[in-house]
C-alpha cells in the first residue's frame, strides 16, 4: 500500500517536472524531451490497458494544459504507448511479469531488454508527436535528424525515469 | 474465456479511438498549422472516396449507357445508309447499279438474352419479337458480322440459329470485288471459318479481308466478316481457306436485325421459275 502511495507521488511529481521541463526546454528545436512514456511503461502491470490509457491522457493533457505546447499534441502521440505497452513488455520482457503481474526492474530483467522496450515505444512516442508537430511544414531530414536525435536522448532520460519508478531499485 | 478476450479487446479499441479522436480534436482546434494540415488531408480523403464512389456509380450504370450507346450506333448507321442512297440518287449512280441497298433492308436493334457457344448446334435468342416487326428468315448481323438467321418468333422474342453451327453456311466474297463462295464455321474453334468453293485461278494473300456477298437475300452485301489465313486445294478444284472470325461470340450482346423487304417476292419468282 505504501510502494503504491509512494509510486502515485513520484508519478505526479514527475509530470509536474515534465511541465516544467516543457516550459524551459534548453535544448533547441533537433531534441524533445519526454519522461512521459518512460512513466507509463512503468505503471504497475495489474493496471489495465484502459486505466493505463486514462492515466496516459490525464498526464498528457495536463502536460499540454499547463505548458506552451499545442494542446492534444502529447496525448495523441502518448495513447498509443499506453495501448502498446503491455505487448511491448511481452515481446522484450517475457510473459511471466504480464501473468504475475510483477514489475520489472534491472537486476532481474537487465537494461538491455528494457532498454529495447524503452526504445520501442519511444520511437512510437516520437514518431507520431514529430509528425503530427511538423504537419507536413517540415523537411523530411529535419524530421528524421530530431526524431533520432530524440530518440538518443530520451533513451538516457528514460532509463533516469525507469530506475526511480521501478520497485527494487528504489530499496 | 476467447469470448470474453475478445470483448475486452473490443472496448478497448474502441476506448482507444475515442481517446485517439479527442486528442486529434483539441490538436486542431487549438493550432492554425495543424487545423490547415488536418483541412488538407480530409479533403484528399474526401476527394479519393468521392472518386471511388463515383466510379462504383459508373460501372453500375455502364449497362445503361451500352444500350444508349448502341441505339445511338444504330441510328448512325440507319442515317448512312439513307446518305448513301440520296448520294447515289444525286450521281444517278443507279444506271450503272439500278437496286439501292438501303431500301432493300430493314434494320432493327435488338439485345442478346441467351447465347449458347459451346455445342455443335449453337443458338441465340433476342430481346424482339414479332410486335416488333421482327419475322423468320431475318438476319442477324453486327459491324464485325454476321451472327445467325432467325428460325423463329415469339411476340417479344426470337430465336435464332447462330453462325456457329453445324450447316449453316453464308454467302461471301474474297475482297470486295473477289470470287463468291460458301463461308461456314469450322466446328471447333471460336474464331475460325472455312471458306469453300474459291476457284483455283484466283489469286489471294494471307490477311485479305472476307465480306458478305448479298447473295444470299438474307444479309447484305459488303459486311466484314473475318481476314484469311492458310489454305489447301480441294478436289484439285477449288481453294478451301481458314478465316479467321472479327466478332467475339463469346462478348456479343447487341446485334441488329436485318430484314430484306424483298424476300418473298424473290422466293416466289424462284418458285415459280421451277
Amino acid at each position: 500500500m505504501k510502494a503504491a502511495q509512494n509510486f502515485n507521488i513520484l508519478y505526479i511529481l514527475l509530470v509536474v517536472c515534465q511541465i516544467v521541463l516543457c516550459n524551459y526546454s534548453p535544448l533547441g528545436p533537433y531534441i524533445t524531451l519526454s519522461m512521459l512514456p518512460a512513466m507509463i511503461l512503468c505503471l504497475p502491470l495489474k493496471n489495465s490497458n484502459i486505466m493505463c490509457m486514462l492515466i496516459a491522457f490525464a498526464s498528457a493533457l495536463a502536460v499540454d494544459w499547463m505548458s506552451e505546447g499545442v494542446l492534444g499534441l502529447n496525448v495523441a502521440a502518448l495513447l498509443p504507448v499506453a495501448l502498446t505497452r503491455k505487448t511491448v513488455i511481452r515481446i522484450f520482457l517475457g510473459e511471466d511479469l504480464i501473468n504475475r503481474s510483477e514489475m520489472f526492474t534491472f537486476r532481474k530483467n537487465g537494461a538491455v531488454k528494457i532498454s529495447a522496450a524503452i526504445l520501442t515505444l519511444y520511437a512510437i512516442y516520437l514518431g507520431i508527436y514529430i509528425f503530427l508537430d511538423g504537419a507536413g511544414t517540415r523537411p523530411l531530414w529535419f524530421d528524421l535528424t530530431r526524431f533520432g536525435a530524440s530518440l538518443a536522448t530520451n533513451w538516457l532520460l528514460a532509463l533516469l525515469i525507469t530506475g526511480i519508478l521501478t520497485p527494487d531499485d528504489r530499496k | 474465456m476467447k469470448k470474453s478476450n475478445l470483448i475486452s479487446n473490443l472496448i478497448t479499441a474502441a476506448i482507444f479511438i475515442i481517446l485517439e479522436i479527442a486528442a486529434l480534436n483539441m490538436l486542431n482546434s487549438s493550432s492554425p498549422i495543424q487545423r490547415s494540415w488536418f483541412a488538407k488531408g480530409g479533403h484528399i480523403v474526401m476527394g479519393s472516396l468521392w472518386g471511388t464512389t463515383q466510379d462504383i456509380k459508373h460501372y453500375f450504370s455502364l449497362k445503361e449507357k451500352n444500350d444508349a450507346l448502341a441505339m445511338e450506333n444504330f441510328r448512325l448507321r440507319e442515317q448512312m445508309l439513307e446518305m448513301e442512297a440520296i448520294i447515289r440518287d444525286s450521281i444517278r449512280v443507279s444506271k450503272i447499279r439500278p437496286d439501292g441497298i438501303a431500301d432493300r433492308y430493314r434494320y432493327t436493334p435488338a439485345t442478346i438474352v441467351k447465347i449458347s457457344n459451346n455445342t455443335q448446334h449453337n443458338y441465340l435468342i433476342i430481346g424482339k419479337g414479332s410486335e416488333d416487326g421482327i419475322t423468320e428468315g431475318s438476319g442477324i448481323i453486327t459491324g464485325r458480322g454476321a451472327v445467325g438467321v432467325i428460325d423463329a418468333v415469339s411476340d417479344h422474342y426470337a430465336y435464332a440459329r447462330s453462325f456457329k453451327n453445324h450447316g449453316m453456311n453464308i454467302s461471301a466474297r474474297l475482297g470486295r470485288n473477289g470470287a463468291v463462295g460458301p463461308v461456314s464455321w469450322d466446328g471447333h474453334s471460336n474464331d475460325g471459318a472455312l471458306l469453300r468453293e474459291i476457284p483455283h485461278h484466283v489469286v489471294f494473300s494471307p490477311g485479305d479481308t472476307v465480306y458478305t456477298s448479298g447473295y444470299s437475300s438474307i444479309f447484305p452485301p459488303d459486311i466484314p466478316i473475318g481476314i484469311t489465313g492458310e489454305s489447301r486445294i480441294v478436289n484439285g478444284s477449288t481453294y478451301e481457306i481458314q478465316v479467321r472470325l472479327f466478332e467475339d461470340f463469346g462478348a456479343l450482346r447487341y446485334v441488329t436485325v436485318v430484314e430484306n423487304i424483298g424476300r418473298d417476292e424473290i422466293q416466289r419468282l424462284e418458285r415459280n421459275r421451277r
